[in-house]
């Protein structure tokens, strides 16, 4: 967050910051559009990569800014919320101090159980929606959002239903208006639970909320003073949420309300929490660091100030709204250019969502989400937040051997053998063909000959003795072995 | 090649056959480490992290103050199950095995461990620690930091080591690619089962001559081969260690009896970190916390039996540390909630055993939680300077003096 001393991650090159975010006029074909459905989706089937690249970019990227209701996914699933707050009464009633009570480790355990059923529904519920929405677009905004304005469930008593109707803001208001986020969010019983906001106080306000909302999620260290913090806390004394046992839900109270003069970012008045969200997306610093955030993103790490502030020009004078943004970022020459080509490392939600619609599964199991946990991602549950770091921080030995052997897992799964994906259909190719195949379908051609050569090997078998020559016999099981292979070249983990 | 595999014996008393063309070849066949006490490049740094917040106050118990069993009606140790180590202050009961390496001279008591504005959040106190930045957003970790300056050889995979399923902050670094192994037995390539596949996987998997260019594109390729490299050649690598110690049957027990394996087969290893809990004992904090310090207690006790029995415990220091201590009252449902400083150890190789720092005043409080006396940057600083016996500048940021805790 302090920044490095030099840009570490940045593309080699330069940049023409002057027509970087003009339209790019270059050539259009698959490997730019998976490129295009990888960044602003979670990827494609070959059927999704063919499709978008038959259409002018234009329309391709129309297609994902303007995108169609989602209404025929299944809706959130059934959160259980009720029994919580059913067991929580009988929690009191049994007596929360006399722990050690049978009835009392009855009760706690059944909660234990039922968290555990409603952590993989609406896990499983938000990964199968990324995978099979009509709307990829909407989805990764969602994502980003999340990753951005972040709050994690079970965390400070935040109950499943409020961090899945947190979840709706940022899906709702995917392509909105930044603002209006920053508006709902701080009013969201999910964040206000997770920032200390929810029992502060005109005696005690709490800044955690006050601070994190500039440093983390609007404007970024060195953008305000301690003042403006302790200020800016008053300010959100009161934005509060009632009890599961009241229904839950925000509510402003008015007694605990700091409603004195607070002096912010230079500007004085008798400011609420909503008059601080105003404040603060006038400041420069505002536009700038959603900028930073989007470019990270979407285009590459680490990008230069200047391409920074021309994207916070954009930003500022579309009065922070996403969609005409969005539509300027995936139809310009500096997403297009070879420099962001493949220049960021997939997060584990974007290889697991990747790796599925590529076969056409739409299913995730419980052993996806395990293998997701030990990637170190799963949704709902940043680790902090500051949310996920990203980049160089996905990858180390040992969620390497995750991912490698999640996709051996996913080849070889019950699930693969019974989708019929394009890995296996039709007749048995030539080891040549299938070669040509795997390398255009699974990395868009990213591999080098040499290694191409090595997949030719393998598949043909005739130099292995253990594997024997490829037939009719074993075609299925040596192509799902060189799909493995082929997802393990490094280009498979860069999206 | 003969020559090389009766050094590899020779040296580590591995029994593995590895080729010469191995990397590892060429690190094990450096010479045969001294082992002594004083000695520089050998040192071993097993960092254990106790997860959750552990109650500082029921480890190490101020029997002597009589305001501790005011605000700990329920849960406070009776006096005279108190381990002691003076009238005031004495070990959790079920630490005898660390009560009787402290009566050997082998433990360093630091007491109440912290630093300036606690954060009570797990995670953000947890980074905190982590990174040694309590003030700003670090993307490296303290001994990420250490492992970058020490100027290690770049074909060791094994520089450091988490035994954790993912790489705590402590350990990123920026040169250093650390493993992050949970246990042998799940660090592996499924696929390493299946004909054929192994041998393909391994030249693909680092194939960097791709037909486009991405600042990740080395980082990855490196990553993937020390995956593949590492995994297979890990559990080869320790499998020639032998071991007499009786480990307890806990999952400190096996990530400490894996750490001493590490240690003995001479890898070059200069960090292990290990995770203890969850010491997050927010009700019925007893059963819980009782049973966490026992099993760490029996488990450094079987580690340093295994070192010593291979002449490897004056070059290993082991040091504990949690996110934070926890409130100094107890809470109605015989538990804690989140507090502030707590008391860390220090074990074994180099260090000068006793009592340092002060006890915290149980009177004199921070909204209910106890203010610390050491800063924890203090502390690592000296393990930076004195263990490893590198400049903490750069490492530790600011000036934190250094402590005599260690030789």
């Amino acid at each position: 967050m302090t920044g490095t001393a030099s840009p570490q991650f940045r593309p080699a090159g330069s940049l023409n910051v002057t027509t970087a975010l003009s339209p790019y006029q270059g050539p259009w074909n698959a490997r730019l559009a998976a490129h295009l459905l990888r960044r602003a989706g979670f990827g494609g089937s070959p059927d999704d990569v063919a499709r978008t690249a038959g259409m002018p970019l234009d329309a391709a990227v129309d297609a994902l800014i303007r995108y169609p209701k989602a209404d025929n996914l299944p809706g959130a699933p059934a959160l259980l919320d009720d029994h919580y707050v059913e067991e929580r009464r009988m929690l009191a009633q049994a007596g929360s101090r006399n722990a050690d009570d049978a009835s009392v480790q009855q009760i706690k355990m059944q909660i234990g159980k039922d968290r555990q059923k409603t952590n993989v529904s609406m896990i499983s519920w938000w990964m199968n929606r990324m995978i099979n929405t009509p709307a990829p677009l909407q989805e990764k905004m969602t994502l980003f959002w999340h990753g951005l304005f972040t709050t994690s469930v079970f965390q400070k008593g935040i109950t499943p239903k409020e961090a899945v109707d947190q979840n709706w803001i940022f899906r709702n208001n995917a392509l909105g208006s930044a603002r209006e986020i920053a508006h709902y969010v701080s009013r969201d019983p999910a964040m206000l639970k997770y920032l200390d906001n929810a029992r502060s106080n005109r005696a005690h306000p709490n800044e955690n909320y006050a601070r994190e909302l500039m440093e983390l999620f609007t404007l970024g260290i060195g953008n305000y003073t301690e003042a403006d913090v302790r200020e800016s806390a008053r300010a959100f004394t009161g934005y509060s949420v009632y009890g599961p046992l009241r229904g839950g839900g925000f509510y402003f109270n008015q007694r605990d309300h700091d409603d004195g003069v607070k002096t912010f970012l230079g500007r004085s008045g008798n400011f609420d929490g909503d008059d601080i969200v105003e404040v603060i997306y006038r400041q420069p610093a505002a536009p700038r660091w959603l900028a930073t955030k989007l470019l990270n993103f979407f285009v590459y790490n680490e990008p230069e100030p200047q391409l920074v502030d021309a994207l916070a020009l954009v930003i500022a004078k579309n009065n922070y709204q996403m969609a005409p943004t969005m539509s300027m970022l995936l139809r310009s020459n500096v997403f297009y250019s070879d420099r962001a080509y493949r220049s960021l490392v997939k997060s584990p939600i974007e290889f697991v969502a990747g790796t599925y619609k590529l076969f056409g599964l739409t299913a995730v199991t419980p052993e996806t989400l395990g293998a997701l946990n030990r990637m170190g991602q799963v949704p709902f549950h940043p680790p902090s937040v500051k949310g996920w770091d990203g980049g160089a921080t996905w990858l180390n030995s040992q969620t390497v051997l995750v991912r490698e052997n999640f996709v051996n897992y996913l080849v070889t799964s019950q699930m693969m053998m019974q989708a019929s994906t394009w890995l296996t259909m039709g007749p048995p190719p030539t080891a040549k063909d299938a070669t040509d195949k795997l390398v255009g379908t699974i990395l868009q051609g990213d591999a080098s000959p040499a290694s191409a050569g090595k997949l030719e090997a393998y598949l043909d078998g005739a130099d292995t003795s253990a594997l024997g020559q490829l037939s009719g016999e074993n075609f299925e099981e040596r192509m799902r072995g060189a799909a493995y292979l082929t997802m393990a070249m490094p280009a498979y983990q860069l999206n | 090649m003969r020559r090389s595999r009766f050094l590899l014996g020779a040296v580590s008393g591995l029994t593995i056959a590895a080729s010469t063309d191995s990397f590892f070849a060429k690190a094990l066949a450096a010479p045969a480490l001294p082992g002594l006490p004083g000695g520089g490049d050998d040192r071993v740094l097993i960092l254990v992290n106790l997860q959750g917040g552990n109650d500082g106050l029921n480890t190490v118990v101020p029997y002597g103050m009589q305001q501790y069993y005011r605000v700990r009606p329920q849960i406070g140790v009776t006096p005279h199950d108190v381990l002691t180590f003076n009238g005031q202050i004495g070990l959790n009961p079920e630490m005898k095995s660390l009560k009787a390496m402290y009566d050997a001279g082998n433990v360093a008591v630091v007491q109440g461990v912290g630093y300036p504005k606690p954060d009570h959040s797990h995670f953000r106190s947890t980074e905190i620690w982590q990174t040694a930045a309590p003030d700003r957003y670090e993307s490296t970790g303290w001994l990420g930091r250490y492992l970058d300056s020490a100027d290690l050889p770049e074909t060791n995979l094994f520089n450091a080591l988490a035994v954790a399923q993912v790489l705590p902050e402590a350990l990123i670094a920026r040169k250093v690619d650390v493993p992050a192994i949970a246990a042998i037995q799940g660090y592996a390539l499924s696929s390493d089962k299946m004909a054929g596949e192994r041998g393909a996987f391994s030249s693909l998997a680092r194939d960097t001559r791709a037909p486009f260019s991405s600042p990740y594109l080395g980082t990855v390729a490196e990553i993937e081969d020390h995956a593949q490299r590492g995994s297979e050649e890990l559990p080869k690598l320790v499998a020639g260690y032998k071991t007499d110690a009786s480990y307890p049957a806990t999952p400190i027990g096996r990530s400490l009896a894996l750490a001493a394996q590490i240690v003995g087969s001479n890898l070059g290893t200069k960090v292990i970190y290990v995770q203890h809990g969850s010491f997050d004992t927010h009700a019925a904090q007893k059963g819980t916390q009782d049973r966490l310090l026992r099993e760490l207690s029996d488990a450094l006790k079987a580690f340093y039996d295994d070192l010593a029995a291979h002449g490897n415990d004056k070059r290993t220091l082991t040091m504990t540390f949690s996110e934070f201590g926890r409130r100094v009252a107890e809470n109605a449902s015989r538990g804690t909630d989140h507090g502030e400083a707590g008391p860390m150890f220090l074990v074994g190789g180099g260090v000068k055993g006793g009592i340092y720092g002060d006890h915290p005043s149980l009177d004199d409080l921070d909204n209910g939680d106890i203010k610390f006396g050491v800063d924890f940057r203090s502390v690592y600083a000296t393990v930076v300077e004195k263990w490893f016996g590198r400049p903490s500048a750069g490492i530790i940021a600011g000036d934190f003096p250094t402590m005599a805790l260690l030789a």
